[in-house]
């Protein structure tokens, strides 16, 4: 790479001499009236700059990609080529410029191509993240049976061998805290919204919004802690033992409720934003005819949000199912089955990164678990975005 | 001259007065928009509000069944009753005057549910009906009265905002009437809707009289001339000139409204 440093600011000079450049001789070739050229001298500019940089970046990219620049780098051959690319596009448009030259019509459509490949890219990284997981899972399904990994109903993993690797109590861990975060979360979070959006003055929406926000900011291990310090002793002390629930300060209770805190603002935020999207004509409709505020609300203004609502309530999941540090330090990492909610259990998340971290060799089904874990988990989020956009779709299709 | 125009109406009808309005004043924050307005509107007529943009003639009429109420730096003042009683008595409830003085609005603003759930959704709320076979005769009779039954008879389950707007507009007045009001409120019913459409409604405004009093606002001097029997004229938020509408348009008292008319100012 360090030798493509040089060519590439070369390149990048080049692109800024050639947007001025070509902008006085567009002026030039105009003769000072410049209504007399097809595209504005600016258009001329952008085109040249963008003719020199897009091709060499292009080809070093696509260099990159056929991963030779890995093993030795790239030789002065490419160089050449990357720098003649460049020279060639600058002097192609500054040839080019003519008063009946559609410079527009270029500029335009190599940013339509800068578009198209910013779009490809987050794709391309969606399927390159499926296929490297889907190579080690098919490694790790060739030493561990699937059944088992689908099945048992335990999971102790033993690194000299022998390991039961069942997923079942994994996954029911993750499906318990997620389940317990979303109660906590969905219904403080909506009621905060439709507070906020529907009765709120603006004074104090303008200071209440923010601070509810500010909760989304708050880091997961912040969060951790405030599990493993405050709640997680005080759900012990005052609920679990007088209850006879267990003497684990660490649960999936301590770790579902402070998930849910840590998902009140992507269920509040969301709603409100969209709530407030529901066209006032639809209240003043409802209150035209004598319906009462919270009429309006129930029956008017949330039917005509769900489709949103649904999808925040769902992001939501998404992130609870997808939580680590919380788990760890407020469910522990102990894998187990129960419906205890004041025992400690853990998700998939958590033995990931325990099954990858310290000393493994990359080869056991202890380790290649993790990717098995780590494409579940990925297939089940994705079921549920898919679900996800079913509802909306569907609600709209009946609202709109 | 105010009280020329009183003499005028006392002379010209002799019918029950269903609102009566006295020093109404209407603020939006520092802005006076209303000013001084004295009113009475008849029962079962339909009374037009005229006017240039801006002149306050929605605002008046939102003032009618307290809308403005929703509106929080809006301010009324004065008083208006309604069969001599006053809205803004502190004991009145906004929540049952709008269920008595129904309103229909500028833009078509059906709610997203379906057709029959649409006009069921007021009777509903207010519970009007007893049970399942009522509510369905209060929705037939209701669209029938806004001549939307025969086209929607077939579709009550379909949702209401796949009407056409002019079916929609009627919908929102089937909404309005199946709440039993005594007074419907339009505001500029017919802005958002081609001209057959237009009749359509015009046409239902005029039968709606046998059972309501209207009040209507349009920006359309035709409309007012061809559905109404009084009509206002409002100017910079003071009312000009009230009396019937074949005065207004033939023989208007003050130069200002000649001039609207004639389309001199506005």
């Amino acid at each position: 790479m360090q030798s493509l440093t040089t060519p590439l600011l070369f390149i990048f000079a080049l692109a800024v001499i050639g947007y001025f450049v070509a902008k006085s001789r567009a002026l030039k070739v105009a003769g000072g009236d410049i209504r007399t050229l097809v595209s504005l001298p600016n258009q001329h500019a952008l085109n040249t700059a963008l003719a020199t940089i897009i091709p060499p970046v292009a080809a070093v990219l696509l260099f990159a990609l056929y991963g030779r620049l890995t093993d030795g780098g790239p030789n002065w051959f490419f160089t050449l080529v990357v720098i003649g690319l460049g020279v060639t596009g600058c002097a192609l448009s500054l040839i080019g410029i003519k008063v009946e030259s559609r410079a527009r019509t270029y500029a335009e459509r190599w940013i339509l191509g800068l578009l198209i490949f910013a779009s490809t890219i987050a794709i391309m990284t969606t399927v390159g993240i499926v296929f490297s997981m889907l190579f080690e899972t098919f490694n790790f399904f060739g030493q561990y049976d699937w059944r088992d990994f689908f099945f048992s109903l335990s999971w102790s993993p033993n690194f000299r061998g022998n390991s039961d690797l069942g997923i079942i109590p994994l996954l029911w861990g993750t499906l318990y805290v997620s389940f317990i975060a979303l109660v906590v979360a969905v219904p403080i979070g909506l009621f905060a919204a439709i507070y906020l959006s529907e009765y709120a003055g603006p004074r104090l929406r303008s200071v209440a919004k923010p601070a509810i926000e500010v909760l989304a900011g708050i880091p997961t291990i912040v969060y951790g802690l405030f599990a493993l310090i405050t709640v997680g002793p005080v759900l012990r002390d005052y609920f679990a033992e007088p209850m006879g629930f267990g003497q684990s300060a660490s649960s999936v209770m301590t770790a579902g409720i402070v998930m849910g805190v840590m998902l009140i603002p992507f269920v509040s935020s969301l709603s409100d934003d969209i709530i407030n999207a529901v066209p006032q004509a639809m209240r003043d409709g409802s209150l035209g005819l004598g319906a009462t505020q919270s009429e309006t609300i129930r029956q008017v203004v949330i039917p005509a949000a769900l489709p949103g609502i649904v999808g925040a309530i769902l992001l939501a999941a998404s992130r609870a199912i997808g939580e680590t540090m919380i788990v760890v330090l407020g469910a522990g990492a102990a894998a187990r089955l129960s419906l205890n909610p004041f025992e400690a259990m853990t998700t998939v998340t958590v033995k990931i990164v325990s099954q990858l971290t310290g000393d493994t060799d990359f080869a056991s089904p202890e380790t290649l678990v993790a990717f098995a874990l780590g494409l579940t988990l990925f297939v089940i989020t994705l079921g549920l975005n898919v679900f996800a956009l079913y509802i909306v779709r569907k609600y709209r299709e009946q609202y709109e | 001259m105010e009280d020329m125009i009183h003499v005028d109406r006392a002379m010209s009808t002799n019918q029950d007065i269903k609102i009566s309005a006295k020093g109404v004043q209407v603020y939006y924050a520092d802005n006076h928009a209303i000013k001084d307005v004295d009113v009475e509107i008849d029962d079962k007529t339909v009374t037009a509000f005229i006017g240039p943009s801006g002149c306050g003639k929605s605002t008046f009429l939102r003032c009618l069944n307290r809308m403005n109420d929703t509106i929080d730096i809006c301010r009324v003042e004065g008083d208006i009753r309604i069969d001599g009683e006053d809205i803004y008595d502190p004991k009145v409830d906004p929540v049952q005057l709008r269920a008595k003085v129904g309103m229909v609005f500028q833009k078509p603003n059906p709610f997203p549910k379906s057709i029959y759930d649409n006009v069921a959704y007021g009777p509903k709320i207010h519970g009007l009906a007893r049970n399942k076979a009522d509510l369905d005769e209060i929705v037939e009779k209701s669209l029938r009265k806004a001549a939307l039954w025969n086209e929607a008879k077939d579709r009550l389950q379909a949702p209401g905002t796949g009407l056409s707007g002019g079916q929609q507009q009627r919908l929102c007045i089937a909404r309005a009437i199946a709440t039993a009001p005594e007074v419907l409120l339009m505001d500029e019913p017919c802005s958002a809707l081609d001209p057959i459409a237009t009749a359509q409604v015009e046409e239902l405004i005029d039968e709606l009289r046998q059972t309501f009093s209207v009040v209507i606002v349009t920006h359309s001097m035709q409309q007012a001339a061809r559905v109404s029997q009084k009509t206002a004229f409002f100017h910079l938020g003071n009312l000009v000139e009230y009396d019937d509408t074949d005065k207004i348009f033939t023989n208007p008292h003050d130069p200002r409204t000649e001039s609207y008319i004639s389309g001199r100012i506005g």
